[in-house]
């Protein structure tokens, strides 16, 4: 038995959101948390954890936060990282380069990127893992919201700070945008920023890529 | 992301003192890169002394950046006395 069928679970979806050490590591919690508590609230079954390698109390480093959303019991609960993501998020443009954002991704997957730049431009710098991607949205979260800098809550007690007060509720209402993994109004009920949160899923630019590979 | 056990340094350290290490690459943590302005550089060499990670190499007595290690913490453009490296977003480049 090897580890890629392990765990048959067509219904479960994995999301993996990247984000820079300590200004962003509470953004790509909150992002997960905030999505994966809407659908606990229509009655599936998640889980939310950010990745026990990483080292989020360093400034910049790329780490990532993980959630899994199915609608039967998760079997694959205590595999800790997310192989073979359907949704994968960055809280910050520059994880495009040089960073192996993609991997794993499942067919159709989506990209959903916090950045003032158009989806085009970012597709570029990608190297690895495009040929299942399906989509790529943009949204400029970072003018909607600051990102709440702290560490409360990364070792896994309490979260002084709320969930989606900042950036992340943004980020959080483009995911939903794009892929409708929850409905729109169980992520509001969820997150601090609903403003953040509504002006975000208005704005998002979802650009399919199979029209960049055409053009470019 | 993930490191093979047998390739983690242990305790993260180091042998010896280098210049190269592939198991600790940091330049893509960098969202700002540094650019150096040769026109107003004085060679003080104040960014050189102030790298963390000796991420700027001094050669034939002017500075450069390794930039397969910076990590774009802008401190050489926070203390250059003279305002010559400015920090540019890493996406405005191509390569």
């Amino acid at each position: 038995m090897t580890k890629e069928n392990l765990f048959e679970e067509p219904g479960l979806k994995q999301i993996t959101v990247w984000a820079r050490g300590v200004y962003e590591n509470k953004e790509a919690r909150d992002v997960v948390v905030a999505i994966t508590e809407a659908a606990a609230s229509e009655g599936r079954f998640v889980q939310a954890w950010e990745n026990y390698v990483d080292l989020p109390d360093r400034i910049y480093v790329p780490v990532r936060a993980y959630g899994k959303i199915s609608d039967q019991e998760i079997k694959s609960k205590y595999v800790y990282e997310n192989e073979a993501p359907d949704i994968v998020a960055l809280t910050e443009e520059t994880l495009v380069k040089g960073v192996n954002i993609l991997e794993g991704i499942k067919p159709g997957a989506v990209l959903v990127v916090n950045t003032r730049r158009p989806a085009g431009y970012l597709f570029k710098f990608i190297k690895q893992g495009t040929e299942n991607l399906s989509k790529i949205v943009t949204v400029d979260a970072n003018s909607l919201a600051k990102s709440i800098i702290t560490l409360s809550g990364a070792e896994g007690a309490t979260d002084a700070s709320g969930i989606g007060k900042g950036m992340g509720a943004a980020l959080a209402a483009a995911i939903v945008k794009a892929t409708g993994i929850v409905q729109f109004e169980s992520l509001l009920k969820i997150v601090g920023n609903k403003n953040a949160a509504k002006k975000a899923f208005e704005m998002a630019d979802v650009v399919e890529v199979k029209t960049l590979v055409r053009a470019g | 992301m993930s490191v093979q056990v047998k390739d983690v340094p242990f305790a993260g350290t180091v042998p010896s003192p280098k210049t190269e290490n592939e198991g600790m690459i940091t330049g893509s943590w960098r969202t700002r890169r540094p650019i150096l302005d040769k026109d107003k550089c004085t060679d003080c060499r104040m960014c050189w002394i102030s790298c963390p990670d000796s991420s700027i190499n001094l050669t034939n007595g002017s500075v450069s950046f390794n930039l397969k290690y910076c990590k774009g913490c802008g401190i050489c453009n926070e203390i250059c006395p003279v305002g010559a490296i400015s920090l540019v977003p890493e996406l405005d480049f191509e390569e």
